[in-house]
């Protein structure tokens, strides 16, 4: 598919200079995707057809009995991690550092509250008459312990841990399990995880890029989140061996997969 | 190892000659809001391949666009992750993006 045409050489700025995204000043830049304004035109390019996250016209299809067991184990714990980070963000918003953060946190807030409502919904379609109790039922016990401590975190209003933990480490353990899921999911889970995935960019970013700045200014963070990585390190690589074992993933993948979670990490100087 | 970021830029022949601008038409890209869609595109795999105006973003993988032909030391920005990011010649010679936070 073609994507772009070549023009003339640029001769220098005219006035009939097109729009340059890349040229906004970063003030700008920050003002503008960290806004409810530029969060509704973005979601709505991609959710404004979808019912209950997904296109409705693919039908909910009929699954062989393990593949359907399986499923609902790996959707249970899908959401176990919303609910963590519905719950962080939440409150997170209270200790958040400025009006930028805290309009953010206020729409992956929006973000986290859809997809747990959209993963209880494919439950339903499964055939789970009690999602919430299967939930409960088949939650994985690595997860859940993750989750007690990234609320601590956040109830200790340990701002920097939180972030970590949440738009780092959960945030980036999802991005990678949604989008390798997606590949192999029955059409109507891809399509669901798919626009998930699209909401998680937004989170991994913010989390990334919100340390990263501080760590300039106050490089001495770098031990605590340190410190916070190698605590919740195995508890997050269990957990991700354990969905990827669900998923059918092979030893290769499950590497990939694991090497994935921790670039984030890596970037933000933590990979030890 | 010489951090790119902190490398001094060596202007190439090719680099010193004038850029070439790109128009820039829609890819389907939908996770930004209208007016920023066209500065952004998916990675269509394996098979793909980086226009000389495009670079990938290191933190959500998504192809950034920009009007004109990217070099070295450019700043560009990651809408769907909300990342800056400047460009660098990685170690195999192509162009690489690298968070500036």
């Amino acid at each position: 598919m073609k994507t772009h045409t070549p023009v003339s050489p640029d001769r220098g700025t005219t006035p009939s200079e097109p729009f340059e995204v890349h040229d906004l000043p970063p003030e700008e830049f920050y003002e503008q995707v960290h806004s409810f304004e530029f969060w509704f035109h973005a979601v709505q390019g991609y959710l404004g057809d979808k019912v209950y996250g997904a296109d409705p016209k693919i039908q909910a299809p009929e699954l062989p009995d393990l593949d359907r067991d399986r499923l609902i184990t790996v959707l249970c714990n899908y959401c176990v991690g919303e609910t963590a980070a519905l719950e962080g963000a939440s409150g997170l918003i209270g200790i958040a550092p400025n009006r930028q953060a805290k309009i953010f946190l206020s729409t992956q807030v929006v973000d986290e509250g859809r997809h747990l409502e959209v993963f209880l919904h494919r439950l339903r379609l499964l055939g789970v008459a009690d999602p919430e109790g299967e939930v409960e039922r088949r939650a994985s016990r690595s997860l859940l312990l993750f989750k007690r401590r990234l609320l601590e975190l956040v109830s200790g209003k340990d701002w920097e841990a939180a972030i970590f933990a949440q738009n780092v480490i959960l945030e980036s353990l999802e991005f990678t399990v949604f989008q390798s899921h997606a590949r192999e999911a029955d059409p109507l889970t891809r399509d669901l995880l798919l626009g998930v995935v699209k909401d998680e960019r937004r989170h991994i970013g913010f989390g990334e890029n919100e340390l990263g700045r501080r760590l300039q200014t106050a490089p001495h963070i770098r031990a605590r989140l340190g410190q916070v990585k190698r605590e919740l390190d195995h508890l997050v690589l269990d957990t991700l061996e354990e969905t990827l074992l669900e998923l059918g993933a092979d030893a290769g993948e499950r590497e990939k997969l694991g090497r994935a979670y921790l670039e984030a990490a890596a970037r933000l100087g933590l990979g030890a | 190892m010489t951090d790119p970021l902190e490398q001094e830029t060596v202007t190439t022949e090719a680099e010193s000659r004038p850029r070439q601008r790109f128009e820039l038409e829609d890819t389907g890209f939908d996770e930004v809001p209208p007016r920023f869609r066209k500065f952004y595109r998916r990675w269509r795999g394996p098979g793909d391949q980086l226009a000389p105006n495009e670079v990938i973003c290191p933190v959500c993988k998504v192809v950034i666009r920009s009007t004109r032909e990217l070099r070295p030391g450019d700043r560009v920005y990651c809408m769907p992750c909300m990342s800056r990011l400047i460009v660098v010649r990685g170690e195999d010679g192509r162009l690489e993006a690298r968070v500036a936070y």
